[in-house]
């Protein structure tokens, strides 16, 4: 036998181990991870040399079929959207390191946990003409900008309001009350998620949803709820269908799915901010660290934020836009985006830890009751 | 011509390499073993055995996954009344839904084996709907249990009740949708183990004297029990860790350990007592498995082993 016909031992493993080493560095990526330029790199309007491509995270599904059309005609840009059910869904590949997303549409506490974890991009909101756009209401809630850095826009703002059927009530319910009101047994739901409900109870006790003083109270509430309730509904289409079914008659319900509910589906269904108040949040368009396209991600981050875009974006998906649209709506919609000075709005700060882990033993023991 | 054929074929081509390996493996037995079973190892301890150890590591931290080392993810499980509820809830609801599946799943298969000849046609059947995505197949299930919908309304159509129903948002929906969607996992094992089984063996028992019952659990039951074990786990371990079906289909008392765990990942943010639970219900459902398979193959077997 000739030389190249034996195989030593030692050679077969080094091939085994490279082979290996090879097959591991293709699974585990290493990508050249795309435009090396960041936004604070652009000093001035517009950035030039837009990337080819721009790879979108926004759930905002019937807008970003808009947005892909318009946006990619507009700049060339070729645009694609991965819808997502849950923000788990993105943050998780912040955390495994991104190398694919260039702008996610994340809700407030998802952004300062990817503040904290220096996952998103620092934005130069002061050359970005969009940025005078942004309402007062929604720059004073300012948890996306920290040490001076802005590291997102406001796409939306999201209202937990109390959603009822308005054949059922003549008038707007006035309190958080109604959910806990024994003549609507089974009419009523709750959402199946232990902040909301938790600063829902917390509302209805008379208590700071955001740091509560008295749990056990919470809990209580919350338990002797429970036998009232059709059921505590755990997904945005199935918290929608039960009013649009008429299973129930009030609950817990976001703007959005309530606009669609009623505009979308004929459901006879408004919603209100209760005398105790109602708790808002809004959704924000981020550029993450690692994003390929970070040029054209900057340039889509503005544009989003134009009032004929974030128009568009109530008339699709009902959410109040971070822009003031007003007189871009119709007298319809001008009426549902009504939101009177007289309501108590409070926004949904991060929870600190302590609070979170409670609302959560809380929530589970109630469900387990 | 003759170049591409010394390359491709002559001693130094490719060829002659392939064969030189299958020679070398072929007189060294452990470096055989080792290219036949190396991929699949590896590609298990990558990804299963790695990320196992990852979770344990993670299940120890405070708060965070990188937080200090502490006991209390698995003291506050352990000892907590609520999640020995949780789990307990959970288990009944698994053995209710294997059973089902198990007594439903071993009837089809057997009727398909014995009583059809169109057996490539219904297993299709059987395994159609994996071809739809699972949350899918929950909605469509919504639309068939609702107050008013199409179970009602069948019913309705047929005098059978005379007001709607609406059996969703209960324990009953719950285990509905479970039986649905695991029952193409239990039929495919109990398939495959009753088509081995030679039909004779039924006769004989007969011709002895047993009747029906009795060839089924003496003969039949015991013949095809590594299929009936195999089904068993397939649906038993996804149902237990299953929480898109309690969240959707369930009312207000349907909480599994798997909607816990979800929520320490998507609203409490609570990643290392996420992991303990994970942790937890792994070791729970591995002894739960291995004692109800030996008992079960005890059973099946009687006292002296036969």
């Amino acid at each position: 036998m000739t030389r190249n016909h034996v195989l030593g031992r030692r050679n077969v493993l080094k091939a085994t181990a490279g082979a290996a080493a090879a097959g591991l560095a293709g699974c585990l990526g290493g990508g050249d991870g795309g435009d090396s330029r960041t936004p604070m790199d652009v000093t001035e309007w517009p950035p030039e040399d837009l990337e080819g491509n721009l790879n979108l995270w926004n759930w905002y599904d019937d807008w970003a079929e808009y947005a892909k059309e318009e946006f990619g005609n507009q700049f060339d840009v070729t645009v694609t959207n991965s819808g997502f059910s849950s923000p788990d869904q993105w943050y998780s590949r912040l955390q495994a390191g991104n190398e694919e997303m260039d702008n996610i549409a994340a809700t407030t506490n998802w952004v300062e946990r990817s503040i904290e974890n220096d996952y998103l991009h620092e934005l130069p909101v002061d050359i970005m003409p969009a940025w005078e756009n942004i309402t007062d209401r929604v720059k004073d809630v300012s948890s996306y900008q920290q040490d001076g850095k802005v590291y997102a826009i406001p796409e939306a703002l999201v209202l937990y309001p109390l959603t009822y059927n308005d054949e059922h009530f003549d008038s707007a319910p006035s309190s958080w009350d109604v959910l806990w009101d024994e003549s609507l047994e089974g009419q009523i739901m709750m959402w199946d998620n232990s902040t909301v409900s938790c600063q829902i109870a917390a509302l209805y006790t008379g208590q700071d949803p955001v740091e509560p003083d008295d749990f056990g109270e919470i809990e209580e509430v919350l338990k002797q709820q429970k036998p009232l309730l059709r059921t505590y509904w755990g997904d945005y289409q199935q918290g929608m269908s039960l009013f649009v079914n008429e299973e129930v008659v009030a609950g817990p319900l976001t703007m959005g799915r309530t606009y669609t509910a009623r505009f979308g589906e004929g459901a006879p269904v408004h919603y209100t901010a209760p005398e105790e108040g109602a708790m808002f949040t809004s959704d924000l368009f981020v550029i993450p660290k690692g994003a390929p396209n970070p040029m054209a991600s900057l340039q889509f981050t503005n544009w989003g934020s134009q009032k004929k875009h974030a128009a568009k974006l109530f008339e699709t998906m009902g959410y109040m836009p971070a822009v003031d649209i007003e007189d871009q709506l119709s007298k319809e919609d001008r009426e549902f985006t009504n939101w009177p000075d007289s309501w108590n709005l409070i926004f949904q700060e991060t929870l600190s830890d302590e609070v979170r882990s409670r609302f959560d033993e809380i929530w589970t023991a109630v469900k387990a009751a | 011509m003759g170049d591409t054929e010394s390359t491709e074929r002559g001693p130094g081509g490719l060829a002659g390499r392939v064969r030189g390996i299958t020679d070398f493996a072929r007189e060294h037995p452990r470096v055989r073993r080792g290219l036949i079973a190396g991929p699949p190892t590896t590609f298990l301890v990558l990804f299963f055995a790695l990320p196992i150890l990852t979770m344990l590591v993670i299940s120890f931290r405070a708060g965070d996954i990188n937080g200090p080392f502490t006991l209390d993810n698995y003291t506050n499980f352990l000892t907590s009344d609520t999640y020995r509820t949780v789990l307990w809830r959970t288990l009944l609801v698994t053995v209710q839904v294997t059973a089902v599946v198990t007594v439903v799943g071993y009837a089809l298969a057997y009727s398909i084996v014995r009583f059809s000849r169109r057996t490539t046609l219904l297993l299709l059947l059987v395994i159609l709907p994996f071809w739809t995505s699972y949350i899918i197949r929950m909605y469509a299930w919504i639309n068939i249990l609702q107050s008013g919908g199409v179970l009602d309304s069948t019913l309705l159509l047929l005098n059978v009740i005379d007001q709607p129903i609406g059996v969703l948002y209960s324990q009953t929906a719950v285990l509905v949708g479970f039986t649905y969607v695991w029952l193409p996992l239990a039929v495919l094992p109990f398939y495959a183990s009753l088509s081995n089984m030679d039909p004779d063996l039924i006769e004989a028992a007969k011709d002895l004297g047993a009747g029906p019952l009795k060839a089924f659990l003496t003969v039949t039951l015991p013949t095809t029990l590594d299929g009936v074990v195999t089904g068993v786990i397939l649906v038993f371990i996804p149902t237990f860790g299953s929480f898109i079906t309690p969240r959707l289909l369930g009312g207000t008392d349907n909480i599994m350990i798997g909607m816990v765990i979800e929520n320490q990942f998507k609203s409490a943010f609570n990643y290392p007592f996420g992991a303990a639970i994970g942790i937890v219900i792994s070791a729970v459902v591995v002894v739960l498995l291995v004692l109800g398979a030996r008992v079960g193959a005890g059973n099946l077997q009687g006292s002296d082993g036969q």
